[in-house]
């Protein structure tokens, strides 16, 4: 929250249909050129470093990282010792235990006598699986499609943007729901429902970089000297808009959490696992009788995760590059 | 113009191909016959077949002659003979690795109908093949009987190898006394394949051109689980989905648009900081807790709004206010860019130069500049209307085509689910093309070549 400097936004979600973004020819890392040769991503990481909300943010997301990894060696232990695993240990003597910090149970226990922290943390372990998991398939995509209609054009080209066109025609929701039903409740379906359907913004941001990268010196240089296409892609001009996939990435989590609570909710995403999903699920009719710790911790736990995931991706963008910076305090 | 349009409606097309293309790959291609799963375990194959006919799922996919049939569709033996397991003579020897398929050993000396779980179809062409092994001096006929009588006698050539034969015959009228035999003699016979095919009257009659033709006729199809045409279903469904949704949309603009002036008004003090933050904050609460806690509080703590239910305007009320809030964050947050960005083009400093008040910039030029991007935002937003809000009419118990859509997906009901993808996509085509039109038509900036 430090630049005041108000950089008009060309970014804005209606030239996001085409390709037309002739306002943005400022050209990024200009200070490559300066004898001390700072690169991009140091200024990036020293722009970071000096806003104290970023680094929170950077914070908040290692914290809960370090959680879903302790999930995950959790879940893996008790799967390696064939034991039920401490999550879905019930005992019904220790229903509806309100949360005292210093107890066995500090954020209190469920219907079944589970303990609610434990179960938070595997739900933290769902939610950075899907949230990696999903980016893993939609970004190659996105990416590679990208790339490629961007540097060959013609007809390669008009496929790869019918492609897309066709894609982002269909309702998001119901389209992930769809895919879902077809491959089958489960973690599966909510994986290849978010990851095929999340691509296409991304490849239109590729696509309209390379086109405009494509005929710059470098790439005109490299392409005297004769290096191969995919090389001239993938090691020349990739690496100068990388920027836009982290961008994407940081972005994209928390929709992809968001999006698997939902799944989850109606009972098409995890099945038999904690996730934030079937606690809220849960929760929500308990809420009724007055068990409001369940909802509550689940709720902050959603909200910090996205929230840290949101203002994260904003500093970045600032940091990585100044024509997407949303004019913001 | 005339010519704009005509082209802008022409580049459509191959966007409304892609997405039946996109619809058919997601629900035949990868999907296959929903029959088992929406049936049940325990039904005839007799009804998965009919399910399948209603649906054309019994065609090929794309081209062909052939197409199997589940009155036989156990065509090589894993674990067990399947349908041959009850009748004498038969054996079954396993592979050695268990999954892969085994084989049957026919004893000598008998004849072994193929087990139909029901009569074929009459009037039809069928073709039966077999992969088998003979051991020495064995004798083995297809044999086609259909009204008493035997029709049709292959003999099939002795072979100590693996060896594929197949006979082709066609149905009488009543096709209840047919049998399909294999009649041995001799020696024995290993059998460790057999197909039943049914012909095609042509090679196009496809699943692909029954699903074309279903759409030429904008037939979408019967629901499995409500036994309703689709079409009816959604008809009924569109009303309280656009009841819900309109009042949202329109409230969901004022009020942001509103709020977003107001930032641009008081930029950078500390009204225009606390609304940046607050839709931030907004933004990363779950859709799920707004309906929860909705709920919760006004629908059950303090009793303003009943919660489930469509008898009155008072159950769209709370509804309404949870979609409202919720998609508050990320409008404002959206539409305040869009001011700032008009806020530092020329025109609004020559208007503050000669000397217009803050609210008269704001209002007059400003707004009026910034509409290009809400409207586009806005118009391109309507086709999402008719879906409705998935989450807020299945917890809200709003009869709508969001409701419909959910529990068609939790019941696997395809043809719903695959006409609310299609036309949710065909909507949202038109929509675009509809904000270009009127892009060309007002902004003469657009260049209309």
């Amino acid at each position: 929250m430090s630049s005041k400097l108000h950089v008009p936004n060309s970014k804005s979600k209606s030239d996001s249909l085409g390709a037309g973004r002739e306002s943005r020819n400022l050209e990024p890392g200009t200070s490559n050129l300066e004898p001390q040769g700072r690169s991009l991503w140091g200024d990036a990481w020293k722009q970071l470093r000096r806003r104290r909300l970023a680094m929170a943010c950077l914070w908040i997301v290692g914290l809960y990282t370090v959680m879903a990894l302790y999930g995950e060696g959790v879940y893996r232990w008790s799967r390696f010792k064939d034991q039920t695993p401490p999550y879905q240990q019930q005992n019904l003597e220790a229903q509806y235990q309100s949360p005292r910090l210093w107890s066995r149970h500090p954020m209190g226990t469920d219907g079944l006598g589970r303990d609610v922290l434990q179960r938070l943390v595997q739900g933290t372990r769902i939610a950075f699986q899907v949230g990696i998991i999903t980016s893993l398939i939609a970004i190659p995509i996105g990416v590679i499609l990208g790339c490629i209609a961007g540097y060959f054009g013609g007809r390669v080209d008009d496929f790869i943007v019918w492609l897309y066109s066709t894609f982002a025609s269909i309702p998001g929701l119901l389209f992930i729901l769809a895919i879902a039903m077809v491959v089958g409740k489960g973690l599966l379906g909510v994986y290849l429902g978010i990851g095929l359907t999340t691509w296409v913004g991304l490849c239109r941001l590729i696509r309209g970089e390379v086109i405009k990268h494509k005929t710059r010196p470098y790439v005109l240089a490299a392409r005297a000297l004769g290096l191969g296409h995919t090389r001239i892609i993938f090691r020349h001009i990739l690496p100068n808009i990388f920027h836009i996939v982290i961008v994407t990435f940081t972005l994209r989590f928390p929709s992809a959490i968001s999006t698997e609570v939902f799944m989850s909710f109606l009972g098409i995403g995890v099945q038999g696992e904690p996730s934030w999903g079937i606690m809220i699920s849960n929760a929500r009719l308990r809420l009724w009788h007055g068990v409001w710790w369940e909802m509550a911790f689940v709720t902050l736990a959603i909200f910090g995760i996205v929230l840290a995931f949101n203002l994260l991706g904003d500093a970045l963008r600032d940091a990585l590059d100044p024509r997407l910076r949303t004019s913001e305090t | 113009m005339l010519r704009y349009i005509l082209r802008r409606v022409l580049q459509m097309i191959p966007t409304v191909f892609g997405v039946i293309l996109i619809t058919f790959i997601l629900f035949n291609v990868v999907g296959g016959s929903p029959a088992a799963m929406t049936l049940g375990r325990h039904v005839t194959p007799r009804a998965l077949e009919e399910f399948d006919e209603q649906r054309g799922f019994n065609k090929p996919l794309l081209m062909g002659w052939w197409t199997p049939t589940r009155a036989y569709d156990q065509e090589s033996f894993i674990r067990n003979a399947g349908p041959w397991r009850q009748m004498d003579g038969v054996s079954f020897e396993p592979a050695a690795d268990e999954e892969q398929p085994g084989k049957l050993v026919l004893e000598g000396g008998r004849e072994y109908a193929l087990p139909l779980a029901f009569s074929l179809k009459p009037a039809t062409t069928y073709r039966v093949a077999v992969e088998y092994r003979m051991s020495s001096k064995a004798i083995m006929d297809v044999v086609v009987a259909q009204n008493g009588a035997t029709q049709e006698v292959v003999a099939v050539p002795f072979s100590k190898d693996w060896k594929k034969v197949s006979a082709v015959f066609q149905t009488l009228e009543k096709t209840e006394s047919l049998r399909v035999g294999l009649r041995v003699a001799g020696g024995s016979v290993e059998v460790r394949r057999v197909e039943l095919r049914r012909r095609m009257t042509h090679p196009f009659d496809s699943q692909l051109l029954f699903y074309l033709r279903q759409l030429a006729r904008l037939d979408f199809g019967t629901s499995s689980s409500l036994n309703q045409p689709v079409s009816r279903l959604m008809l009924k469904g569109a009303g309280p989905s656009l009841m819900l949704t309109v009042p949202i949309f329109f409230a969901e603009i004022m009020i942001s648009v509103a709020l977003a002036l107001l930032c641009a008004f008081f930029r950078d003090r500390w009204i225009d900081r606390l609304f940046v933050v607050v839709s931030v904050a907004l933004m990363s609460i779950n859709y799920l807790v707004w309906i929860v806690v909705g709920q919760y509080l006004m629908g059950f703590k303090w009793g303003w709004f009943p919660v489930w239910g469509f008898a009155s305007w008072r159950f769209l009320t709370l509804p309404i206010l949870v979609g409202v809030i919720s998609g508050l964050g990320v409008n404002v947050r959206f539409y305040r860019t869009i001011m700032l960005d008009e806020m530092y083009k020329d025109y609004v400093r020559t208007a503050f130069a000669k000397g217009v008040s803050r609210s008269g910039v704001l209002f007059r030029h400003v707004l009026k500049n910034a509409m290009i991007p809400i409207v586009t935002n806005v118009v391109v937003a309507i086709p999402f209307l008719y879906t409705g809000s998935l989450l807020l009419e299945s917890f809200f118990g709003i009869p709508g085509l969001g409701y419909l859509g959910v529990n068609a997906v939790n019941s696997s009901d395809v043809d719903v689910v695959r006409a609310e993808v299609f036309i949710g996509a065909v909507l949202f085509v038109i929509a675009n093309l509809v904000t270009d039109i009127c892009y060309a038509w007002l902004d003469p900036r657009v260049k209309l070549e």
